[in-house]
């Protein structure tokens, strides 16, 4: 079985991180973004997965190389010469996607994070004998996405409205799609939008179905929706009673921390942190709500809730950063230093505190 | 002037990409050296000056980009000024003066009785046949390019005391907290190769020092005491302040302009600077146009010859049009550098603002800023390839590469 990942662009709102590397091998609770998604995909039996990007594909390459061998599963990139859209580079990579066997093929959306039933999609494509099917998801302001209205006891699809002013429904599209080969034939090679211009005529023909996803979704494209999905993915272990998370008599709540980190003396670890390979968080440190990425090192004293702290950076001693802190690679932020809100790009050393949210370039 | 054995090396310090960041985001695609200033990448300004220099023998730029990144600006400038020019790649921070004896075999093949220095990012005349007609009526270890400034700002940089009569540099501090002078190191100097004997010294003292010295556990804690390593030697502080009033080190005095080129708000400036050197030592590389078969050219303007200028814009005072850029029906440009590939369509606005590479600005749309070089958003940056819609306004503001701007913005940073 086939599947394809749009991976798309330059993933800007997700700076100052993805100045770094690209957008899907930006670090979530401790391996790169899409890693999350190609598991998935290869615990259901998908033996191929076809990157769409339009960006870095040196850097996709080399990463991919690794984990094709280590996963045992075929990656290849399809890449796009100008930007394709949400349907576009379904239609570049035909090819890739469709066999002989006629077997539908799964689309998911780089940016997010889910439970991903993939199993329960393929039972439910089976049973509705449908052209295509896609997860939603119920949210609390559908007026920010596509809100997908849908038939209850069926789920057959009768139409999308994006971004409605007034409410119509709390079910959104998440990203995640099953497709009959067939849907490919309705794409043509040009930036289109699946949305706006391949669901809405499936839907029309009546052969386009929509399964509820149980258990929780969150586009991570942000650095808030970030820390967010990060509590709900721990959240999601916490209830597979993961052995990933950390227990402890420093540890509060749902903690993931590397076998190669090291936590020194009277730590308070947690809610929802992620501690990453190679880390060192020294004596006396709080972090919560936060994720540390692959060798950083928090110094003694130090406080960290609510922020991002990435690849080899280090917090001083008795620092503090809260509230949406970002640092990008390599920030160096000194002794006694507050940050609140600090937004710092990669390379940089921080001596005096960030008083209010601010972007430091 | 020198006889024929006279040769004359010129070694321009260009830094590196961790360094940089107050140039970003400019600097986030390209190498600030290589950044254009009136139509020209910043480092030709300094080589070109070099070319004045009777008896050069060679140009050396030094600094911690990685080679291919000025690998085919060296071959080519190599080539267009019939200089030979060499990109050397420093493995780790010795210093400004450090850095120079790092390479000293390289520099000291052609066997040169005189080593200019310069700095990259340095805006000025570089009246650098005179200084070293002055170096050699020294005959001193060393000659440095200084400035005149308010008193006020000098202590932003290394404040000089200098004879008056002899010129001999008598004291030198770097960034003074109380006032000393108002005469300021312009970051230019000329060296006879004893330097190099200077700088060891500060090494070997440094390293003799390190072994013998005990140092208590308090002192060790004090700041000032964190110890360089050896091969670590500061030009100003380890070398121009204890040398000064040891009949070793002279100055040069400049009254024409000087600026350093720190950040993407002073390139406008510079740039402007550049242009108007230009309308006086080389006029026809300036633009010129009145509107009716070419577009209606205000005060110092250069334009690349590949871009394409409708004849009803009206372009200037103070702008520089680079390769390939498509500047559309009664577009106003005031104060800018439009960089290569950008498209500006009809009847927009761009005042005070650098316009990166490959970007699209919308009709009727106006991209501003207060112009005050100095401030963080006092010039408008848009990075690489960011597309302003039709009729948005953006105003004093920096947007970062790959950005659309769909509505206006006013003092933010677009990340």
């Amino acid at each position: 079985m086939k599947a394809l990942i749009l991976v798309g662009g330059f993933g800007t709102r997700l700076r100052p991180l993805t100045l770094s590397v690209p957008k899907p091998l930006v670090d979530f609770g401790n391996k790169p973004m899409i890693l999350h998604q190609i598991e998935a995909l290869k615990a259901i039996g998908v033996t191929e997965v076809v990157l769409a990007i339009n960006y870095q594909p040196e850097v996709m390459m080399n990463f991919l190389k690794d984990f094709e061998a280590k996963l045992g599963i075929k990656i290849t990139c399809s890449q796009e010469t100008e930007p394709l859209g949400t349907a576009g580079p379904l239609a570049l990579a035909r090819d890739k996607l469709i066999d002989d066997s006629g077997e539908p093929f799964f689309v998911l959306n780089s940016d997010v994070i889910s439970e991903y039933p993939l199993k329960d999609m393929i039972e439910f494509h089976k049973s509705h004998g449908g052209e295509a099917s896609i997860m939603v998801t119920k949210v609390d302001e559908p007026s920010k996405y596509g809100v997908v209205i849908m038939e209850e006891s069926t789920g057959k699809v009768e139409r999308f409205v994006e971004k409605p002013k007034i409410f119509v429904g709390n079910k959104i599209n998440a990203g995640i799609y099953l497709l009959n080969p067939s849907v490919l034939d309705r794409i043509e090679l040009r930036p289109t939008s699946i949305e706006k211009e391949v669901f809405p005529k499936i839907a029309a023909e009546k052969k386009l179905y929509a399964m509820v996803l149980s258990g929780f979704w969150m586009d991570i494209g942000q650095p808030k929706d970030y820390i967010t999905g990060l509590r709900l993915y721990l959240d999601s272990l916490r209830k597979q009673s993961s052995p990933l998370l950390a227990s402890g008599t420093n540890i509060i709540g749902n903690v993931l921390v590397d076998e190669t980190a090291k936590i020194g003396e009277g730590c308070l670890i947690g809610p929802d942190v992620a501690i990453g390979p190679g880390c060192v968080v020294e004596s006396g440190v709080r972090l919560s709500r936060c994720t540390v990425m692959r060798g950083v090192r928090i110094k003694k004293h130090a406080c960290v809730s609510g922020s991002i702290i990435g690849w080899h950076s280090t917090v001083g001693q008795w620092a503090r950063a809260e509230n949406m802190t970002i640092l990008g690679e390599d920030v160096h932020v000194g002794d006694e230093v507050y940050s609140n809100g600090g937004v710092v790009l990669p390379h940089k050393e921080i001596k005096s505190s960030i008083l209010k949210p601010e972007i430091v370039m | 002037m020198g006889g024929s054995e006279e040769r004359v090396v010129a070694v321009i310090m260009v830094g590196g990409p961790t360094k940089g960041t107050r140039f970003r985001p400019l600097s986030l695609n390209t190498p600030k050296p290589l950044f254009p200033l009136a139509g020209q990448p910043m480092v030709n300004h300094p080589i070109s000056a070099c070319k004045r220099i009777p008896n050069l023998a060679q140009i050396y730029l030094i600094g911690f980009y990685e080679e291919r990144e000025f690998a085919l600006f060296v071959s080519s400038i190599s080539n267009e000024l019939r200089v030979p020019v060499r990109y050397l790649k420093e493995d780790k921070p010795h210093g400004s003066a450090g850095g120079l004896y790092n390479f000293r075999d390289q520099i000291m093949e052609e066997s040169p009785s005189h080593i200019f220095l310069l700095n990259c990012d340095v805006c000025c005349s570089f009246p650098l046949a005179e200084m070293l007609e002055a170096h050699i009526s020294y005959r001193g270890m060393g000659t440095i390019l200084v400035i005149e400034v308010s008193p006020e700002s000098a202590n932003q940089f290394g404040e000089l005391v200098a004879d008056p009569v002899t010129n001999e540099l008598l004291h030198y501090t770097e960034k003074p907290e109380t006032f000393v002078s108002d005469r300021i190191n312009c970051g230019v100097y000329i060296f006879t190769p004893d330097i190099f004997t200077a700088i060891q010294g500060v090494s070997s003292q440094r390293k003799d020092r390190a072994t013998l010295r005990r140092v208590s556990s308090f002192e060790a804690l004090q700041p000032a005491n964190r110890s360089l390593p050896s091969d670590f030697v500061r030009l100003d502080q380890d070398i121009l302040s204890p040398l000064a009033g040891k009949k070793q080190f002279y100055v040069y005095e400049t009254t024409d302009y000087w600026e350093q080129i720190k950040t993407p708000g002073m390139s406008l400036k510079c740039s402007g600077l550049y242009l108007a050197q230009f309308r006086r030592t080389s006029p026809d590389l300036l633009a010129s146009g009145d509107g009716t078969k070419n577009a209606a050219i205000s005060g110092n303007v250069y334009i690349h010859p590949s871009a394409k200028v409708h004849p009803t814009a009206k372009i200037g005072p103070n702008a520089s049009i680079s390769a390939n850029a498509r500047i559309g029906a009664g577009v106003r440009l005031v104060h800018c550098i439009i960089l290569d590939d950008v498209e500006i369509k009809e009847n927009a606005v761009v005042i005070h603002a650098i316009v990166g590479w490959k970007s699209s600005i919308g009709r009727w749309s106006r991209v501003q800023a207060s112009g005050d070089h100095n401030t963080k958003l006092g010039v408008t940056i848009l990075g690489e390839s960011v597309t302003v819609e039709d009729e948005v306004v953006v105003i004093n503001s920096i947007v970062l590469p790959n950005k659309t701007m769909n509505v206006s913005v006013q003092e933010e940073i677009i990340l």
